[in-house]
């Protein structure tokens, strides 16, 4: 469903995501790791449309996210870090707005509302402007709206960011859901213990390079950790990585450390492909 | 849950994806009107229901600002009505006038459209939004550009309607011409914001990464050559003012302004013919030329508008994407010589204080915007007064003038330290409030947080200003002639920065808006708006107390008694041209800056005390 084919990205010199390639296929939950400036948010904004890559090329079901935006648009619903919401319309009035844009009739867009107000539990302030609505309801709102027009795949950046215990355990089951129901979620986060509880497969990213794309399981063998936390193999995987650029560069200086850690890479995206 | 999910994902695809370009682009277009609607008269309600006395105060000020505005060119219309009795020379006089008013306000459209439409474009949460929508690209630069306009169109119609309106009655002009200002107006609007637009594009298409000093040089060029067309204008006319000599003069140099391709001769050109009575020849037909310029201005703002949507729906997704890939700021954080002076010349303050004020030096110095937009307009301004010296000063009669051009020299930098006060000092509360967690949390009182911010505006703002006024009044030589005018008008400046600075910290402490994080949205609410216009009447109070009798006490010398004008009473004698008067004019001026600092600050002191964040 989501397809990411040797995507690169740069910010002037310094590159945020290299040579990316990876598959998120329907009927599944991907949750995609990495330590503060990784590039996650740089891959979520190529793959929403807000960025376009450098080289390589992304898709949607099938739809070219560079060439037929509009039409990848349609497929998706997106949550971003950043909830954004008009102040002076109502939660009800924003799933009007986003299923107007959709397309939606009138009778499926109120009836698709509905539905959405009663799954992210909104109808106590719905009818209220945005305006006076803490992050947290911002956060339901903005879930609601990826989800109303019912697209194919859904791409979220830090689900669990300001969301009470009750609004994340409804977030996970509905992602969950949303997955065994055939559609693909890919999933940024920071929060280890989420990735573990839903996810199906995982990616870590560091310095923007995939170092591990697979189960969890997958991961507990290659590094020996056979009851090792999320957290754990986490760290080990990036320390790693990160110890071999440093060892390198002590080494030989800058140059010969970039390559070394290329070479860590190319071992990490050897086992993300097995 | 489960359920609901299920239902959506079973709703038959095809029904939510609406085939036929023109069904959708109708659909898009609905959806955002509605959008605009709803967002504009929940505005307008909340205004109405919550705000009755700010909208009041801003309607009313508004309305006394366009019905000043009026007057002042209803009257200057008729003064020209009686001047030059030869209709064809006075229609000819108009039209320069309109040639220049317009010219300059297409260039000034150009850029603060260019401005708003790079905020509104790239560095707009509702565009990330939108983005990410199923959207015509093409819908949301229209949608974002139809927003640049009216920004840009309110101060200019409430500029150029008082004009317009003015003109019309005093040559009893036809009720067509009344009737074809808005779209002609309008009209005009849309051209040099589609080109500023435009503009903005290709400057962030070909260098993203030097954007803003391309922005920056090219505002910075624009004002230098408006400073100096303006400079040619009216400085360096030899001939005596007035004469026949001068308004050839003049009009010769104000030709630079009437090329026929520039939309601001077709409008000025097409209002002048609508607002003919009677034609001037047996083939002459006014209206008919009026209707033909204003379906040149219609045309183009609509060809112009068609290039810029379709060049955004090219452009925009390639732009904003250059745009986040210039990544974050890798500067590093150096101290500067800057903030060693500081702490130097703010050693007598307490330690609490002067630590606020370093840290505030320190973030205007590292805001390119804050110190740019400073260095631009003092540098334009000490560039102005240095030239000061082409105006004529020798002959005698012209002295008191010079000294009268000092003072408005004075008002003219207290005015422009007024807009930077409201955009940067005003909302410096406000901003303080988002972060207020490191300030709320330090053992230190309140009210030192709105000192530091005072002496910071006031102390960092009243050097540089009592410099310029110093250069100017030498340039006129008022330094050598009247030394005593040039220690008022430097008694007066500090008053002035003080006030400025007291009006601007007070009032921003007891009208904050925590909600906003832009403090250009901030100085644009009510509380700036309000800052603004009190900053203004305290500029104009405070110039005119010093100014009116500074300017008799130099007639009197001159002409041995400027109370020749009125009867010789005591009264008058001690009003009109006495040192007495004068010392007490800047008396009063001192008394009125201690005033206009204390009692702000103390209100806000309060109300700081008071507030919750």
């Amino acid at each position: 469903m989501i397809e990411f084919r040797n995507v690169s990205r740069r910010y002037g010199k310094r590159t945020a995501v290299a040579d990316l390639t990876l598959t998120a296929p329907g009927g599944e939950v991907f949750a995609y790791l990495g330590p503060n400036g990784a590039g996650k948010t740089t891959t979520i904004k190529m793959l929403v449309g807000l960025l376009q890559p450098h080289a390589g090329g992304i898709s949607i079901g099938g739809v070219d996210v560079r060439k037929q935006p509009r039409e990848a648009c349609r497929l998706l619903g997106y949550v971003p870090d950043q909830p954004f919401l008009y102040d002076k319309l109502s939660a009800r009035e924003t799933l009007q707005f986003v299923a107007g844009m959709y397309g939606m009739g009138q009778k499926e867009a109120a009836d698709a509302i509905e539905r959405q107000i009663a799954t992210f539990e909104l109808g106590g302030f719905c009818d209220r402007l945005s305006e006076g609505y803490s992050h947290g309801m911002k956060q339901r709102v903005v879930f609601a709206s990826a989800l109303v027009h019912n697209p194919r795949v859904v791409v979220v950046d830090e689900p669990m960011v300001g969301l009470d215990p009750r609004s994340m355990r409804l977030v996970k089951d509905l992602l969950r859901r949303f997955a065994d129901e055939g559609g693909a979620v890919f999933m940024s986060t920071h929060t280890l213990s989420v990735a573990d509880e839903i996810a199906d497969r995982i990616g870590v990213l560091s310095q923007g390079r995939l170092l591990f794309c697979g189960a969890v399981g997958e991961l507990r063998e290659r590094l020996a950790e056979r009851d090792g936390s999320l957290e754990r193999l986490f760290l080990k995987l990036t320390e790693e990585m990160d110890d071999d650029a440093a060892t390198a560069e002590a080494l030989a200086g800058p140059a010969l450390a970039g390559r070394t850690a290329a070479a860590a890479v190319g071992a990490g995206q050897e086992m993300g492909d097995a | 849950m489960s359920a609901s999910t299920s239902q959506c994902r079973d709703a038959p695809r095809s029904a939510t994806v609406l085939r036929g370009g023109a069904k959708v682009a109708r659909r898009e277009q609905a959806m955002f009107w509605w959008l605009r609607n709803r967002l504009v008269w929940r505005m307008v309600a909340e205004w109405a229901t919550s705000s009755r006395l700010r909208m009041s105060i801003l309607v009313g000020l508004s309305l006394l600002f366009w019905l000043g505005l009026f007057a002042v060119f209803h009257e200057s219309f008729v003064l020209l009505a009686n001047s030059v009795s030869h209709e064809p020379t006075r229609a000819m006089v108009a039209h320069k006038i309109f040639n220049i008013f317009f010219f300059a306000l297409l260039i000034m459209l150009a850029v603060s459209s260019g401005i708003i439409m790079y905020s509104a474009l790239f560095r707009s949460d509702e565009v990330r939004f939108l983005l990410t929508q199923p959207i015509s690209v093409r819908r949301i630069v229209s949608h974002k550009f139809q927003e640049a306009v009216a920004f840009s169109a309110w101060g200019f119609l409430l500029m150029g309607s008082p004009m317009l309106i003015a003109y019309g009655m005093s040559v009893d002009a036809p009720l067509y011409f009344y009737a074809m200002l808005v779209p002609m107006l309008v009209s005009f609007v849309v051209i040099p914001a589609a080109c500023g637009g435009l503009a903005c594009m290709g400057v962030i298409y070909v260098a993203p990464r030097f954007r803003l000093r391309l922005i920056a040089t090219l505002v910075a060029a624009l004002v230098a050559a408006g400073l100096y067309l303006g400079l040619r204008l009216f400085v360096m006319v030899q001939e005596n003012l007035q004469g026949a000599a001068w308004l050839s003069e003049m009009m010769g140099r104000m030709e630079f302004a009437e090329q026929r391709l520039l939309p601001s001769w077709w409008l000025s050109s097409g209002l002048l013919q609508a607002a003919h009575n009677e034609p001037a020849s047996a083939g002459d037909q006014p209206w008919r030329d009026s209707v033909m310029f204003l379906g040149l201005l219609v045309s183009n703002a609509m060809m112009a508008t068609m290039v810029l949507v379709e060049i955004g729906h090219r452009a925009l997704r390639p732009c904003y994407s250059r745009l986040q890939g210039m990544g974050g700021s890798n500067r590093r954080a150096r101290s500067s010589v800057l903030d060693r002076l500081v702490r130097l010349l703010a050693w007598p303050l307490p330690p609490a204080t002067r630590l606020l004020i370093e840290k505030d030096v320190r973030l205007f110095r590292r805001d390119p915007v804050q110190w740019s937009q400073f260095a631009i307009f003092f540098g334009l301004l000490a560039l102005y007064f240095i030239n000061i010296r082409r105006f004529q000063y020798d002959d005698g009669m012209l002295l008191r003038w010079m000294n009268m051009i000092g003072f408005l020299n004075l008002a003219v930098v207290g005015l422009i330290l007024s807009t930077f006060t409201t955009r940067f000092i005003f909302p410096m509360i406000s901003l303080e409030g988002r972060r207020f967690w490191i300030l709320g949390t330090l053992p230190i009182h309140r009210e030192t947080i709105l000192w530091s911010k005072f002496w910071f505006a006031g102390l960092g703002s009243a050097p540089p200003c009592a410099a310029l006024i110093f250069i100017s009044d030498w340039m006129l030589g008022i330094v050598a002639t009247t030394p005593v005018m040039a220690l008022i008008h430097q008694v007066t400046c500090w008053s002035l920065c003080l006030g400025l600075a007291g009006i601007a910290v007070g009032l921003g402490a007891r009208l904050p808006d925590m909600r906003q994080n832009s403090p250009a949205r901030i100085a644009a609410g009510y509380g700036g708006t309000l800052n603004l216009v009190l900053s203004g009447i305290f500029i104009v109070l405070t110039v005119l107390m010093t100014a009116a009798p500074s300017y008799f006490v130099l007639e009197a010398r001159d002409l041995a008694g400027a109370h020749r004008y009125l009867a010789d009473t005591p009264a008058t004698h001690f009003l009109l041209g006495s040192n007495w008067a004068l010392a007490a004019g800047v008396a009063a001026t001192v008394l009125l800056g201690a005033v206009a600092t204390i009692v702000p600050l103390n209100i806000g002191i309060r109300a700081f005390r008071r507030l919750e964040f």
